[in-house]
């Protein structure tokens, strides 16, 4: 469009998501593929999602809770520790929710 | 190396019910009897996949307008891109609506011009404010993305925050802001839209409020007119770098506003594959990469994020598309913008629009 110049300003932070939130894509967001890369396609762009958002991302059914997230990561990554795993799963889907592209 | 594009804005029938007074359409108007048929849109949008490209912009004009707007949707959609409607909403019914779902549609981006029935109508030159506010009750039954676009300008922006609480009630997940731009109709009635400081900074101040207030819930974008700013806009994300327009006939522009530049030849897609004009056409090479530029965007460390502003303002404002775009305030023609903005400051007392007009 003629008018990209788009810029957001003011963020404070938002509602965590909750041990039983059930985060999911949001209406109008979904996977896509870009070349060989798994995207997630939403009204203004795409995220390239790989490694660690990408396994975080694939479980966001809309049906697993946020603790059942964490303890399958936990438990898919032998060492991991499960109170790290949660804090970077909360604050994954927290920036992505303030984008709109999660729901929980 | 040439990227490939990243989307598509297929503006896919310059008609339209509404005749809005900021319409960034082109003043010449292309004829019903030139648009592409069907299945000429279906086989770009399948070369456009090809190409790399991710989103398609429906817009137009109305892209409602056209009879065969559920049949581009999944055409589109069957080529694997994301597809968004950009719409006034005017001639969308509920179960037209649900069978665009069905065909794919992704996103649905409803314009508004005011919170109010009487200025909307004046803005639009037509009634439709009320049903616009029907369809969009009617949006959240459906698994797409809804932005709610919201044109300001110096008419209505004394009431930005009466305008912000009225988007919300619509709940959608995106507002979009747009203060209006200075191409085509918006030109013409420039010195009626161009907003105050004041207003400006206001607006500025109301957008901040609101999104923290509905932070995680609604997503507010912004679109700070270039006038004001110190730097032009990344126009198209730079010419021939991200995006592509299809119009109405066919003819495939890298800006919606490239028409006026005289001398540009456009490509049409009914003569060309989609790849060739990206890559080899004479249009898209014209501005492409950092040959073009004039001082002082050629040693200017931002020629790579703002890529010299909008070759088409520059040609409306100066008369030559090749000069920095005149809102950058190292543009040696930036008064013009100043004049621009002192205009905005005195009283209009008395507002004559030019309605945007349709062709047959």
């Amino acid at each position: 469009m003629a008018s990209t110049g788009r810029f957001s300003i003011g963020v404070l932070s938002v509602s965590r998501p909750s041990e039983t939130s059930q985060p999911r894509l949001a209406p109008g967001c979904r996977w896509g593929t870009h070349g060989e890369q798994q995207v997630v396609l939403f009204p203004e762009g795409m995220i390239r999602v790989q490694g660690t958002g990408q396994n975080i991302l694939e479980l966001c059914d809309g049906q697993r809770t946020v603790q059942e997230i964490v303890t399958t990561l936990s438990e898919r990554y032998d060492a991991a520790d499960p109170a790290k795993v949660k804090e970077d799963v909360s604050c994954f889907l927290e920036a992505l929710q303030r984008k709109r592209i999660v729901d929980y | 190396m040439i990227p490939n594009p990243l989307a598509l804005i297929a503006e896919i029938t310059h008609r339209c019910p509404l005749h809005c007074v900021y319409c960034s359409n082109p003043l010449q108007l292309a004829a019903t009897k030139a648009e592409l048929s069907t299945a000429e849109w279906i086989r770009a949008f399948q070369e456009a996949s090809r190409l790399g490209i991710l989103h398609l912009h429906l817009t137009g004009g109305e892209p409602a307008a056209r009879a065969d707007l559920k049949d581009l949707i999944a055409g589109g959609h069957q080529a694997g891109l994301y597809t968004n409607l950009i719409t006034s909403g005017i001639g969308i019914t509920e179960a037209r609506l649900a069978r665009l779902v069905e065909a794919g549609l992704d996103h649905i981006q409803l314009s508004f011009q005011d919170s109010r029935d009487e200025p909307a109508k004046w803005i639009a030159g037509a009634n439709g404010h009320a049903y616009k506010i029907a369809l969009a009750q009617k949006i959240r039954q459906f698994q797409i993305a809804f932005t709610v676009n919201l044109v300001v300008h110096r008419q209505n922006l004394d009431h930005i925050e009466e305008m912000i609480e009225f988007v919300e009630q619509l709940q959608p997940e995106r507002v979009e802001i747009a203060h209006a731009q200075y191409y085509g109709w918006a030109l013409k009635n420039r010195d009626t839209l161009l907003p105050t400081p004041q207003q400006l900074e206001n607006c500025l101040r109301a957008v901040e409020e609101a999104q923290i207030r509905l932070a995680g819930k609604v997503r507010i974008d912004c679109v700070v007119p270039d006038y004001y700013a110190r730097y032009p806009k990344a126009c198209m994300g730079g010419w021939g770098r991200r995006l592509m327009l299809i119009d109405p006939s066919g003819q495939a522009l890298p800006c919606h506003a490239a028409g006026v530049i005289p001398g540009m030849q456009f490509d049409n897609i009914r003569e060309h594959p989609l790849e060739w004009i990206w890559r080899e056409s004479a249009a898209f090479q014209r501005f492409r990469g950092e040959q073009w530029m004039p001082e002082p965007c050629r040693s200017c460390d931002r020629r790579t994020e703002d890529f010299g502003g909008c070759r088409c303002q520059a040609l409306l404002l100066t008369g030559d598309a090749s000069l920095t775009d005149p809102v950058c305030s190292l543009s040696p023609n930036h008064h013009l913008i100043e004049t621009a903005r002192s205009a905005a400051e005195s009283d209009v007392e008395q507002v004559s629009w030019s309605y945007r007009t349709n062709m047959g």
